[in-house]
């Protein structure tokens, strides 16, 4: 029992990470966002095609995946200048959906569908962290959480987190005061896309072998709904979203049904979820209070505010 | 905030709470896992096998069970990825603590789920898994499928040497399974001489494959492997004929899917395929067909049949091992398996080599009239094909 | 590239396969045009119009042979089809889509992606996994015209794809509800001051969006069978097609459907390039013609009002 508990903690870490860093893209500077999956399948194969093909060490890997990562994310980045809201959205999506394609194809670096298997198990000090024992694994995942999430609370209280949020309520106005929006929209995207890099590897450091399906749009949807359903711009709140969506996802296997119930019955309670929660609750569970200016200006103004609001 | 926190409190108690209630429960009956899709794009795979280890339970405690315990069947929805995989052995290591596994469906999952089976103990037979790493993984991993490079030796070898062929096409699809098998026919088809004219690709879930078969025309081949599951071959028969190729096709175990005869109906004729050997050889295979189509309503494919086959041999392990020790050790069960030499089995004859693969003669196939016919058993030596009967 | 009729065979092949891709891509288009928002459900409709026609069409038809009489019997299935898929659309716009028209832009995308996740995974446990033959009514053996390979079917797909886009087109162009819809794209509240129903707009949208799809689904079932995943990836092509045509813009739809159809079939044929990155193409072109041209080929550059 415990090992699948400890199981379900890691996965909720990895995707506490992902959710982190979607939350400085989507949730801090408004940019909508479908790529996770691109960025944590750059991190994860970083790591297994050096650590398989030329030795490195794992922990060596880590910082190159993220680095890595935060490239494609520039790269991804530049476009999102000229787009906006959905227009973005699918770009974004494309080029999640080209990472993903481009790793099916690659087959003498990446080995295509076959994926790359045999990664070594991390060690620390001579001790090996068994990815199989969870415990190790689990205590190491989760204090990448803790430091990400004092590292980009620090950054998000910050002139630059200050900035992106200023972008998010009102592009044009960040502007015309003066805030650099392009340097801070590639900045969002590069530090969303290097702590998912860093999750990826650490995601290939754990289940030692990794295959081009696991870097679904699901996941990026996923990810996404994590962010959204825990409550935008709020780090806790996206890990909480996190942990949620990994006990939603696992309900039937946690509570003994998995054999009973139809497999599609949790697929579709999570649907359910969903589109009730968006009636309900669209800001999130723990979705932030926005100062009510309705009180301090006249209804027009609100009417026009609502429109150009692009999240 | 808080409200929410309580709740969310509360619902991870009551978990907690719920597992424990379970946890108690005495080994009295014979628990086996089965890991595979059973939602999303591979759905079918899954339902189909986990539809023949339900069966071959069924069957059995009908029978009076395993040494008099009734078998429980447990099946965990993977979803086809990585993540899904591990949560679902997990699971069924931990919570229910079975006795043995069929599974995983694909290897990308196979793989990353066979290193915990083997390190719980826990027999994992695998009916679909076919890439070739996933035996070397641990002693407890089996698999009633063949391995690429079985099947792939067989079939090139018939290509090339019986068949005569010395322009071969192919058109595989992106997933382990194709691309597997690909790149070992083609080794040793142009090892002994042919040419590979043309290697078109697919994404997993195309169905428009003209704008390939288009270009394998123009490059004229003598036949066209089309190593695929069902669906996509499918679609490739019927868009080759309404472009007019003339070639002969060739495929693998995915086409012993009788799904096919329905979805492509005339267009199966003349395609030659390697599968597991046929039904007179394989004494229940005819039983088998009747038995699952009556109770599920869909006939078996051939992975079905490994499935079958594969939670039996779980079975009688277990049995045998709990009549002489009086309990059921997991080390033991494992010997047993592994000792498995000419189980009669609905999918032919199931041997094991030492490290857990199956020891295959394959069947060639030819289809006559929209049905299957052996029209020989191979098995290889080296690069030479050998003639069973 | 080999003789003039291989380049007229991957000519028809990518019409018909972005004949497909704009009759989807207009459900998507309308409802974006209207809405302001991504209808990630909109495959999910068409999946389950597939299944609806071909039960209906399986039902109709009995052992009837081929003839005229068959495809009356098929295009009646169709209209079936056409009928619930459009009740659904627009049930679910009520129920998932109507209390959020006021929310932020994200609500109504998660919703979707909610409805889409209910949808496919319902069919999954009513109807099965595997995938089923949707007969052809007629015979399909193709025509061979000058080494270039027709079937029936593919002439069926480009003839009811030209009605449907152009009768589409002369609807919202020519009629008072198309003005009405028009309007409410261009500014809901100011067309709700003029005396249109919004609501029955929207509605009226969904509908005709959703009966779209169901006619796409059933001609797509014809060649890929139906399952019930089979609109997701279609559905997200068929997006890309939207977006590059100028989204909400119905003739951008169309040009921008048959362009995908045709880039990723002469993509690979031309270029020589392993089909296994033609979506790598379909995505990489998207994203140069937003750089270029961010509100797509046939889109009204929307200026942004401080």
């Amino acid at each position: 029992m415990i090992n699948f508990l400890l199981l379900i903690l890691i996965y909720t870490g990895l995707y506490a990470l992902l959710a982190l860093g979607q939350n400085i893209i989507t949730g801090f500077t408004g940019l909508l966002s479908l790529c996770a999956a691109g960025f944590f399948a750059i991190g994860s194969y970083t790591t297994a095609i050096l650590t398989v093909n030329y030795g490195w060490s794992f922990w060596f890997t880590i910082p190159l995946a993220g680095v890595l990562a935060a490239l494609a994310g520039a790269l991804i980045g530049l476009p999102t200048l000229r787009l906006k809201g959905d227009y973005l959205a699918i770009a974004t999506l494309g080029f999640g959906e080209i990472i993903r394609n481009v790793i099916l194809n690659w087959d003498s670096l990446t080995r295509g569908p076959m994926g790359i298997n045999g990664i070594p198990m991390p060690t620390i000090f001579g001790m090996v962290i068994n990815p199989y024992r969870k415990w190790g694994y689990l205590t190491l995942v989760w204090i990448f959480v803790i430091v990400f999430y004092f590292l980009l609370k620090r950054l998000t209280r910050s002139r630059m987190g200050r900035a992106l949020e200023a972008i998010k309520e009102d592009e044009i106005a960040a502007y015309s005061m003066g805030i650099n929006t392009t340097k801070y929209k590639v900045w969002a995207f590069m530090v969303g896309a290097f702590v998912a890099g860093c999750a990826g590897s650490l995601q290939a450091g754990f289940t030692l072998s990794v295959t081009p399906n696991t870097y679904t749009f699901m996941v990026s949807v996923m990810v996404l709904c994590m962010v959204v359903l825990g409550g935008m711009g709020n780090h806790l709140a996206v890990i909480l979203g996190a942990l949620i969506i990994q006990l939603a996802a696992e309900f039937p296997r946690l509570l003994g049904l998995s054999s009973t119930v139809p497999p599609q019955f949790k697929q579709i309670v999570f649907g359910l979820i969903l589109v009730i929660m968006m009636i309900y609750r669209p800001q999130g569970i723990v979705g932030r209070k926005k100062v009510n200016y309705d009180k301090f200006v006249g209804n027009e103004t609100r009417r026009v505010a609502k429109k150009s609001e692009v999240n | 905030m808080k409200k929410f926190l309580a709740i969310l409190l509360i619902m991870t108690v009551a978990t907690g709470a719920l597992f424990a209630a379970g946890q108690s429960e005495e080994a009295t009956e014979v628990k086996i896992g089965f890991i595979g899709p059973m939602t999303g794009d591979y759905a079918n795979y899954g339902e189909l096998m986990s539809q023949a280890v339900r069966l071959a339970a069924e069957q059995r405690n009908a029978a009076g069970g395993v040494a008099g315990m009734q078998i429980e069947v447990v099946v965990e929805d993977s979803e086809g990825v990585v993540e899904k995989g591990q949560a679902a052995i997990e699971k069924l290591a931990s919570v229910d603590k079975v006795n043995g596994i069929v599974g995983a469906v694909f290897s990308g999952v196979s793989i990353a789920v066979a290193p915990r089976a083997n390190a719980e103990q826990i027999v994992m037979i695998s009916p679909s898994s076919t890439h070739a790493d996933l035996t070397g993984i641990g002693n407890y991993i089996f698999r009633t499928t063949p391995s690429d490079a079985l099947q792939a030796d067989v079939a090139a070898a018939y290509f090339a040497d019986v068949m005569g062929i010395k322009k071969l096409a192919v058109l595989y699809v992106k997933n382990d399974y194709s691309q597997g098998l690909y790149e070992e026919v083609s080794n040793i088809f142009e090892a002994k001489g042919g040419e590979v004219v043309a290697a078109e690709t697919a994404l997993q879930g195309d169905k428009d494959f003209k704008t390939q078969l288009t270009k394998i025309k123009a490059a004229a081949p003598e036949a066209i492997y089309i190593p695929n599951y069902v669906a996509e071959m499918a679609q490739i028969l019927e868009q080759a004929a309404s472009l007019g190729i003339k070639a002969k096709f060739l495929s693998a175990d995915g086409f012993s899917n009788p799904e096919i005869y329905d979805l492509a109906g005339e267009y199966t004729n003349g395609v030659i395929y390697t599968g597991p050997v046929e039904a007179d050889v394989a004494a229940g295979s005819t039983s088998f067909a009747t038995d699952y189509s009556a109770k599920w309503g869909v006939e078996p494919d051939s992975f079905s049949k490994n499935s079958f086959d594969g939670a039996n041999i779980i079975f009688d392990a277990v049995e045998k091992v709990y009549n002489e020790m009086g309990k059921i050790d997991a080390a033991a069960v494992r010997d047993v398996v592994a000792a498995t030499t000419d189980y009669e089995g609905v999918s032919g004859s199931v041997s094991f080599a030492s490290n857990g693969d199956l020891i295959a003669v394959q069947g060639i196939f030819e289809v006559q009239n929209q049905k299957p016919v052996q029209i020989g058993v191979y098995s290889v030596d080296g690069t030479d094909l050998v003639e069973i009967k | 590239m080999g003789s003039i009729s291989e380049v007229f065979q991957h000519l028809l092949n990518g019409l018909t396969l972005g004949g497909i891709y704009a009759l989807i891509a207009l459900g998507y288009t309308m409802v974006y045009g209207i809405l302001k928002f991504i209808n990630f459900a909109h495959g999910e409709i068409l999946m389950v119009g597939a299944y609806v026609g071909m039960f209906a069409f399986d039902f109709l038809r009995g052992d009837m042979p081929y003839g005229p009489l068959m495809l009356v019997v098929f295009f009646i299935a169709m209209i079936i089809a056409m009928i619930i898929s459009a009740v659904l659309g627009m049930a679910i716009e009520k129920i998932a889509y109507k209390p959020l028209r006021k929310a932020t832009r994200l609500a109504p995308l998660l919703s979707a992606i909610g409805v889409s996740f209910i949808l496919s995974n319902l069919a999954a446990y009513i109807w099965g996994t595997k995938s089923r033959k949707f007969d052809y009514p007629f015979d399909n053996t193709a025509y061979n015209i000058g080494g270039v390979a027709i079937t029936p079917h593919q002439i069926l797909i480009l003839v009811v794809s030209m009605i449907l886009m152009i009768g589409l087109k002369l609807y919202i162009d020519k009629t008072r509800m198309g003005k009405a819809m028009r309007a409410t794209s261009l500014d809901q509240d100011v067309a709700a001051l003029m005396g249109i129903d919004v609501n029955k707009v929207i509605s009226l949208t969904f509908a005709i969006g959703s009966g779209l799809a169901a006619t796409a689904g059933i001609l797509v079932a014809l060649d890929f069978k139906v399952y019930p995943t089979m609109g997701a990836m279609a559905g997200l092509k068929a997006f890309v097609a939207a977006v590059v045509g100028g989204i909400g813009n119905i003739t951008g739809a169309m040009v921008g459907g048959i362009l995908l159809g045709l880039l990723e079939t002469f993509g690979v044929a031309v270029l020589g390039i392993p089909q296994g990155l033609k979506d790598t193409i379909a995505f990489g072109i998207l994203i140069i013609i937003l750089l270029v041209k961010p509100e797509g080929l046939l889109g009204k550059a929307e200026r942004e009002k401080v």
